[in-house]
This record gives structure tokens, C-alpha cells and sequence, in this order.
């Protein structure tokens, strides 16, 4: 059955249709979750929270956006409100563009993105890195880069102007890349 | 036009103007005749391409990495929306 058909059945009280949307999207919303969080217990009390929001809200839905983009700005914001609350990002300041591209250590990297299936370690690598970007840039990566939606639809999500997403991006990719680098450049092999 | 693209008009890109535009656009504009000159140290540079795949394969590491959505995370969502069959 198509979505606006399920979302106009849900509205109307089908707890079968809803159902089948919650399905529809629960592993999508689980896994950015865990994206942004880098913890599977806060992954799951964020899906639960954003499922809470999409049942409570669902009348609301207008449909003139997406579902999915919708719940990617609830699983946002659920997360923003959690950094913000554990107060604990020790992040770098990125207020210097020229603080984020290293040109002096350039090499290259011979870890493959296809080992990340079976390797724990490069998980983990891969966790602590991202972990040290604010949360709000770390939003912005995922949303553009690794759910590879458009920068217009990234800035919409996340309430900023298509500048502030760009200049987000640009830092983000530039400090995880140096966060990486410094790894995968000293013959460490994942 | 952006404000690195502007400086192009009369010099050619640094290594370190390059690594930047990577980081701006990924080489999403790179057809553009404005970033000829990026497209060119590319491919005669070394560091910058070494700089270029990097960033390109930290985005891939983060988009292969997904998460299953656990069997009782599931059985405890629905339950948690009272739509548990």
C-alpha cells in the first residue's frame, strides 16, 4: 500500500496502518539514531521517543513534506536535546576554517570502507572520532553525506540556512577526515 | 560564485585552496568550467588527491557502518505504542 494512503488511514485511527508505518521506518530511525548517538541504549529510547512524537503528532501531518523527512527532524532534534543535556562535548572549536584543513600529513589511506562490516576496531575508531563533533555538525554530516539527502533538505531539517549547513559540512568533513587520518596514516591496519 | 572560486579568476589554487573546495563540494562541481583549475591540480598532485580520496572514503566508512534494529527493540516499541499484535 502507499505511504499517504497508510498515513491518511493512521490519521483516521487504523492501528493496522500504523503498524505497517512504524515498520515502515523503525530500522531507518533506529540506525540514525545510533548515528548520532553512538550508543545502541540511547538509539533505541530516541526511536522510542520519535515513534511517541509521530503517534501524538501524526494528525498534524500535512503531508506536504516527506514522512521520512519529518521523523529525521524529531530523531534530530530527540538527539540535540540529549547532547545538550549530558553537557559533555569536549569538541574542538571550529570557529577557524583554517583549523581544520591539515595540508602537512597527507597520505594514502590503504583501510578499505569495505572492512567496516566485520571489524570492531575500526568501529570503534569510527565512534570515537565522530563522537568528538558537535552534536549539530554531527547532525549535518549524516543527514547530507551519509543519508545523502540534498543540502536543501538537510537545512530545512535542521533549521539553518543553506550557508550554515555548507560551512557545517565542510568543517565536519575536514575534522573527521584529520580525526581519521591520524590513524589510518601511522600503518595501523583495522 | 563562491569566494574561493573568486580567487581562482587570476591565480591558480594553493594545495591548501584545493583541500578547502574538496571539503566545500566534493567534487560535485568539479565540471563547472569555474573549477577547471581544481580539476587540474588534482589530477597533477599527489597530497591533494591522496587529500581528496581520504575524505571520500571517511564518508564511505560512516555510510557502511549501519546498525540492525534488535529483534526486542522491535517487540518493545510496539509495546510502548500499544500496538503489539
Amino acid at each position: 500500500m502507499e505511504e499517504t494512503k497508510l498515513i491518511e488511514l493512521a490519521q483516521n485511527g487504523d492501528r493496522k496502518a500504523l503498524t505497517e508505518l512504524v515498520k515502515l521506518y523503525e530500522q531507518t530511525v533506529f540506525n540514525f539514531s545510533y548515528k548520532i548517538c553512538r550508543n545502541k541504549d540511547k538509539a533505541e529510547h530516541t526511536m522510542q521517543e520519535t515513534f511517541l512524537s509521530m503517534v501524538k503528532h501524526l494528525n498534524q501531518f500535512s503531508g506536504q513534506s516527506k514522512l521520512s523527512t519529518w521523523l529525521y527532524r524529531v530523531v534530530s532534534n530527540h538527539c540535540l536535546m540529549l547532547a545538550r543535556s549530558e553537557k559533555s562535548n569536549g569538541f574542538t572549536s571550529f570557529e577557524d576554517d583554517d583549523a581544520v584543513i591539515d595540508e602537512k600529513e597527507i597520505a594514502d589511506w590503504k583501510v578499505s570502507p569495505d572492512q567496516i562490516t566485520e571489524n570492531n576496531e575500526l568501529k570503534n575508531i569510527l565512534d570515537e572520532a565522530i563522537k568528538k563533533l558537535p552534536a549539530d555538525y554531527r547532525i549535518v554530516f549524516l543527514l547530507r553525506d551519509v543519508e545523502g539527502l540534498s543540502t536543501e533538505e538537510t537545512a530545512k531539517i535542521v533549521e539553518l540556512s543553506i550557508p550554515a549547513v555548507k560551512s557545517r559540512l565542510h568543517r565536519a568533513r575536514a575534522f573527521l577526515r584529520n580525526e581519521l587520518n591520524q590513524i589510518f596514516s601511522e600503518g595501523i591496519n583495522p | 560564485m563562491s569566494e574561493i572560486n573568486l580567487k581562482f579568476d587570476h591565480q591558480l589554487p594553493t594545495c591548501k585552496e584545493v583541500m578547502s573546495h574538496i571539503c566545500d563540494n566534493l567534487g560535485e562541481e568539479l565540471d563547472s568550467p569555474k573549477c577547471i583549475e581544481i580539476k587540474n591540480h588534482l589530477e597533477n598532485c599527489d597530497n591533494c588527491k591522496h587529500y581528496f580520496n581520504s575524505v571520500e572514503k571517511t564518508i564511505e566508512f560512516y555510510k557502511k557502518y549501519n546498525v540492525e534494529l534488535p529483534k526486542d527493540a522491535h517487540e518493545r516499541l510496539l509495546d510502548l505504542l500499544g500496538l503489539k499484535e
